[in-house]
């Protein structure tokens, strides 16, 4: 409906441009008449205009006043209409399609599967939302309406022109195949070099990047001369290359400006001669196709711009769509079971994953857990611990078997209510750049505040949120507000235990934390695990050990289960890496007199 | 509580940036416009061509639409076939001189600009990497990236656009003004009169456009930066159920940045009719003053069409003058902000008598030589001198011994080894490197005889051998065999996909954080230096991998002289001398045992890290 009304203001801005082009050429066309006939007098032959003829019996300065008039109330009408299309254009393409498209896409991103963020980078998922969909806008705006703007106008400019004079029209407009086969050309040839300068500037751009994020690692082995000189060549490189574009653009525009000039050679010796054999009038004649001719040329060069635009908002609006039809693989059930508070009974019954064709990354895994029962997992990178956890709260979708919490297979479950009754905490703590206040009640954002430091105590944070400078409303990525890992990981907590989860998976929370602060956070958690049926991944065995069940992965296979007492005493992989461990440990405690393990 | 609400409301705040206090525009100064041009040397006989270029086609373009006027009203009005034909020769053979020169100007200055681009972004690369490393403590990485990027991009316009079309077009105004008051001053005056408002009306709409655009992109930067860690902690998100908490947020971000958008849009639906009403009241007014003057004889009626065709090259110029200027303003100010980062003087540079530090592995014949002498005497350091992070340091590591540094985060463990890579200068007291005060020192020399491995285990993209040949970029591949060699990890190497030739991410992706380390070690281990920087990952690795690198770390220590900020019981159990630090000062020093014998705060921190394993 929109595009229809666009596109009929259009046309009446169109016609009221002729018109008003026309009275001016009917303006001097008068104004010589009047003088070729030497002195004012009814003698003046009529001038026709569109069937129109101007009334004879009025005075000259009269009739040109009324024409200054109609040109000056046309002009205001279109000036007004101008500004009624642009803002109607804008509202529908600024506020309708791209906020609707933006938001729609953020909605889907944030329900799609990890499988989609473990395939797709963070940069060109934010490419698509931000760039791309600007491609799309471009596609409706410059594509869409301005070619249908386009096509009117210029038939509408050529069936006037050829109501004027057909020989004119033709003779002139001889040049236009030529300017649109040059412009295609032109753009093909183009579009490779602008692609490949892209890329150059883009390479250049992160090299200067890289090259200060890891300042200290060229300091250190003073390298400063030879990055300056590969960035140099970078740099050069992205000019050689610019050159070449600037040889065609060059070459380009001077010889599009020529053609339009031919135009106008034509229109000056071709419709000269017209006008002095009197087959055409000079002012509603010739000055009005002078004026008509220049708009098309305007309307001409567009062509090219379209055409460059078809190719990139297409790639663009592809990539939109590649989201938008992306599978959500992972969604509740139609007829799902509501299960608003779980025990946390946790079932593995031949569960398999894998990723699309390739090897699978757990195989046949079985496994019982009891409510308040901890589980730790232990495993080389790569053996699928984080993507055993990840199964429990459907962060992925078990390939074969199948996954019992409180004797529901969990694909029957709503989704809303499994995984808000589990709290995570993963390898590296993400925390948004809000308050602290804010990251604690991410899951339950009208939290109050009194739950919120209920939890932070929990987490053991409490007394390091009041000494932040503004205590729980801080900023967090602010200058000065950087917290350690043992910190970070605290909060991470407390943002897991505020919902008070019945199943709590721990991803290796120890990793990011130095061993110096790693104790901080001991105590946090064995807070936060109490009571609830917990999954952990661990290394060390100081975690270990705490644990109700050890399974010991290896790709993808448990090979060992039991608890520490029992592991430590057959021989296996559990014990290789306790050895290790415990030479530390043993030495250590002989100089103090501590206790043998 | 309205605050916290407030808080909550969004998902991410939007941290400040210097930037954003900058100022958008700056006045045109003269200074500035010559260091500018200074970097066109390189193509300094292109720039004199274009300044002669320029003034021929100020003149060149009046003159096509002249000619055309001539024809109208001279053979074509008067019916003169011939006249017609020599006049349109005339234009076509104008016509082709002018789009021929037009190609030179045009490309020139893309040159030019191009040109002079290019030697600012290597002018900011070249001073930035020079700068010490207090720089890079203050200086955000967006900050230089928005230097080379936007801003070079607004002085590349500056450069190739705003002077010569501003002189084209000012010259082509004052051409048509000539040949209008020429042949009639009183009608050039109805003219003259609409070229100020024009400006003024031009101006303040474009003032208006700048506004808004930085508004939007400020409110762009916020929908984008909210995006960026809502993709990044998606699983945080899909893991606490805020999925349509979020996408209610960000919508509403969308549209308080439409907003901004239909503004703008608003702006210039008003700005584009006015100039084009502008333009019919002046055709209008023409039309009738002129008729009436033509009436009383006083005015040819040819001349009118003349006056309606040049009219046009005497107006279009006033807008495109006063977006030239607009755009100059930008230019001044990005111009402004670039000399200023390259304009920043190092906060210290090796002093010029400072000497080579001389490498005795070098010298030929002589025994291996067990690593340099390192001293610390009174040193004294504080990043702001007026708060110290270390205070009254004194220790020596004799020549082959290991240094652990041991103590909480903010001690001034780090802060020690930055002084020993002489990333920054003491504030007191001194530091001897084989006997030789560090100032006197110059860093390359020292960084030639020193491998270090940091913490972040920091990779460049590109391949793996690219990333070990930082070391020592003339080394060949069996060198850096060798070195992993010497490591005994050769198997560890030979376990990644491409061996030598894997191809590293940026910031190392693609690689374990295991590998990634074996990677630095022999890095590290390549250019056989004789001090050895460790700040040890603080990331657990998997155990098995773990045992691995820990022998290759005792291999790469081995007769050499380390410093090692240590977060493993091993690295601390071998270290010669271990010095606890407790908020800048060294509180205890000894071998492991002598520590913990002594039962001080070494001790009392070693408990607390056995107690973990023995808590239950």
């Amino acid at each position: 409906m929109r595009c229809v009304e666009v596109l009929g203001i259009q046309l009446i801005l169109l016609t009221m441009g002729l018109f008003g082009l026309s009275f001016t050429g009917v303006g001097i066309d008068y104004i010589r008449q009047v003088v070729s006939h030497s002195g004012p007098g009814p003698a003046v032959a009529p001038v026709h205009f569109l069937r129109m003829s101007l009334p004879a019996g009025m005075r000259p300065m009269e009739v040109l006043s009324i024409l200054g008039g109609m040109i000056l109330l046309l002009s205001c009408c279109r000036a007004f209409l101008n500004y009624v299309y642009a803002i109607k254009v804008n509202v529908l393409v600024q506020q309708k399609l791209v906020v609707d498209l933006r938001a729609e896409i953020y909605d889907k991103l944030q329900r799609l599967s990890f499988r989609f963020f473990d395939a797709n980078t963070t940069g060109s998922i934010i490419t698509r939302v931000t760039g791309d969909v600007q491609s799309v806008r471009m596609f409706v705006d410059q594509v869409l309406i301005q070619s249908v703007i386009m096509v009117i106008s210029l038939t509408v400019y050529a069936i006037y022109m050829a109501s004027l004079s057909p020989g004119l029209t033709l003779a002139c407009l001889a040049t236009t195949p030529v300017l649109w086969i040059l412009s295609a050309t032109f753009s093909r040839k183009i579009q490779p070099e602008y692609a490949e300068n892209r890329n150059l500037v883009e390479n250049m751009v992160q090299y200067l990047a890289e090259s200060i994020q890891g300042v200290a690692v060229v300091k250190s082995f003073g390298r400063e001369k030879e990055n300056q000189e590969k960035f140099e060549k970078l740099n050069r490189s992205v000019l050689s290359q610019q050159y070449k574009i600037f040889w065609w653009v060059s070459l380009f525009s001077p010889t599009a400006g020529f053609l339009t000039r031919i135009n106008t050679t034509v229109l000056l010796s071709y419709g000269g001669y017209l006008v002095a054999t009197d087959r055409l009038p000079l002012g509603a004649g010739l000055v009005v196709f002078a004026g008509l001719l220049d708009q098309f040329a305007g309307q001409v060069n567009n062509v090219a711009t379209i055409v460059n635009s078809v190719q990139q908002s297409l790639i663009g609006a592809r990539r939109v769509f590649e989201i938008l039809d992306a599978k959500i693989e992972v969604k509740t059930a139609a007829e799902a079971v509501r299960r608003p508070k779980l025990e946390g009974a946790v079932r593995f019954e031949d569960v398999s994953f894998e990723y699309g064709k390739q090897d699978p990354v757990l195989h046949d895994i079985t496994l019982e857990v009891k409510p308040g029962e901890c589980v730790a997992i232990l495993g080389a990178t790569g053996s699928g611990k984080s993507v055993l956890m990840g199964l429990i709260p459907r962060f992925y979708d078990v390939s074969k078997g199948r996954l019992l919490i409180d004797g529901v297979d969990v694909r029957h479950m709503h989704l809303d209510d499994l995984r808000r009754n589990i709290g995570t905490v993963f390898q590296e703590s993400f925390l948004f750049s809000n308050t602290v206040a804010a990251n604690i009640a991410f899951g339950h954002p009208d939290a109050t505040q009194a739950q919120i430091e209920k939890a932070a105590r929990i987490a053991a944070a409490h007394e390091f949120i009041l000494g932040l400078p503004k205590g729980y409303e801080t900023v967090l990525g602010e200058s000065g507000n950087s917290l350690s890992g043992g910190q970070r990981q605290r909060l991470a907590i407390a943002r897991a235990v505020l919902l008070e989860p019945a199943i709590l998976l721990l991803d290796d929370p120890t990793a990011a934390i130095d061993s110096e602060t790693e104790h901080e956070i001991f105590e946090a958690l064995d807070r936060a695990i109490e009571g609830r049926t917990t999954f952990i991944v661990a290394h060390r065995l100081s975690t270990l050990r705490r644990a109700d069940l050890i399974i010991v992965l290896e790709n993808g296979r448990i090979v060992q289960r039991g608890t520490h007492s029992e592991l430590i005493k057959v021989p296996g992989p559990y014990l290789h890496v306790a050895n290790l461990q415990l030479v530390d440990g043993r030495e250590l405690q002989e100089p103090t007199g501590g206790v043998s393990p | 509580m309205s605050d916290m609400d407030r808080n909550r409301a969004v998902l991410v705040h939007r941290i400040r940036d210097e930037d954003d206090d900058e100022e958008q525009f700056k006045p045109l100064e003269w200074g500035l416009v010559r260091r500018m041009l200074g970097y066109s040397r390189p193509v300094r006989g292109k720039l004199i061509t274009m300044f002669i270029l320029t003034a021929i086609r100020a003149a060149q373009l009046p003159a096509l639409v002249w000619v055309t006027a001539l024809v109208i009203k001279g053979p074509i009005a008067h019916k003169d076939v011939r006249g017609i034909l020599l006049g349109t020769a005339g234009y076509l053979a104008l016509a082709v001189v002018t789009d021929f020169m037009f190609h030179f100007r045009q490309r020139y200055a893309l040159e030019i600009g191009e040109t002079v681009v290019n030697g600012m972004r290597s002018d900011i690369f070249d001073k930035t990497l020079r700068q010490p490393m207090s720089f890079f403590h203050r200086m955000k990485l967006g900050r230089i990236l928005s230097r080379v990027t936007s801003d070079v991009e607004a002085v590349r316009v500056g450069i190739q656009d705003v002077g010569f079309v501003s002189a084209i077009q000012a010259g082509q105004m004052f051409f048509a003004g000539v040949v209008l008051a020429v042949s009639d001053w009183k009608m050039f005056l109805v003219v003259v009169c609409m070229a100020p408002v024009l400006w003024l009306v031009n101006n303040h709409f474009r003032m208006k456009f700048s506004r808004l655009t930085r508004a939007a992109q400020e409110s762009f930067s916020r929908v984008t930066a909210t995006l960026a860690e809502s993709v990044n902690g998606i699983r945080v998100t899909q893991g606490f159920v805020r999925q349509e908490t979020n996408a209610g947020l960000f919508r509403s971000l969308l549209s308080d940045h439409s907003r901004y958008n239909i503004a703008l849009a608003r702006s210039s639906a008003v700005l584009a009719p006015i100039l084009e009403l502008n333009s019919q009241f002046f055709v209008a007014t023409l039309l009738v003053v002129g008729g009436w003057r033509i009436f009383h004889g006083s005015l040819q009626a040819d001349d009118l069409i003349m006056y309606f065709l040049m009219a046009n090259i005497f107006f279009s110029p006033i807008t495109i003058i006063g977006n030239q200027y607009n755009q100059g303003l930008l230019a001044m100010a990005s111009a402004e902000r670039i000399f200023r980062l390259i304009d920043t003087q190092p906060d210290w540079v090796d002093s010029p008598d400072a000497k080579e530090l001389p490498n005795p592995r070098k010298a030929e014949g002589s025994a291996p030589i067990a690593g340099a002498k390192v001293e610390f005497r009174n040193v004294s350091f504080g990043y702001d001198p007026k708060r110290l992070v270390l205070q009254d340091v004194n220790f020596t590591a004799e020549p082959g011994q290991t240094i652990a540094l041991v103590g909480h985060t903010g001690s001034g463990k780090s802060s020690i080894i930055n002084l020993v890579s002489k990333f920054y200068l003491p504030t007191y007291g001194e530091i001897l490197v084989d006997g030789r005060e560090i100032r006197s020192i110059t860093g390359r020399s020292l960084h030639a005889q020193m491998g270090t491995v940091q913490q972040q285990n920091f990779l460049f993209s590109g391949s793996v051998l690219d990333n070990v040949l930082l070391s020592r970029p003339e080394a060949t591949r069996e060198d850096v065999i060798e070195a992993a060699r010497k490591l005994d990890c050769t198997d560890m190497l030979a376990e990644l996909p491409n061996g030598l030739d894997t191809i590293v991410g940026e910031r190392g992706s693609g690689l374990s954080v295991g590998q990634r380390q074996l990677v630095c070690f022999i890095r590290a281990m390549l250019p056989d230096p004789r001090i050895v920087i460790l700040d040890e990952a603080t990331s657990s690795i998997d155990a098995m991998t773990e045992a691995r690198l820990q022998r290759a770390l005792a291999l790469l220590l081995k007769e050499r002289t380390s410093f090692v900020v240590a977060h493993r019981l091993s690295t601390i159990r071998g270290a010669d001398l271990v010095l606890v630090l407790d908020q800048g000062r060294v509180i205890e020093r000894g071998t492991h045992p002598e520590l913990l014998a002594r039962g001080g705060h070494y001790a009392a921190l070693y408990k607390q890290f056995v107690q973990v394993d023995d808590r239950r």
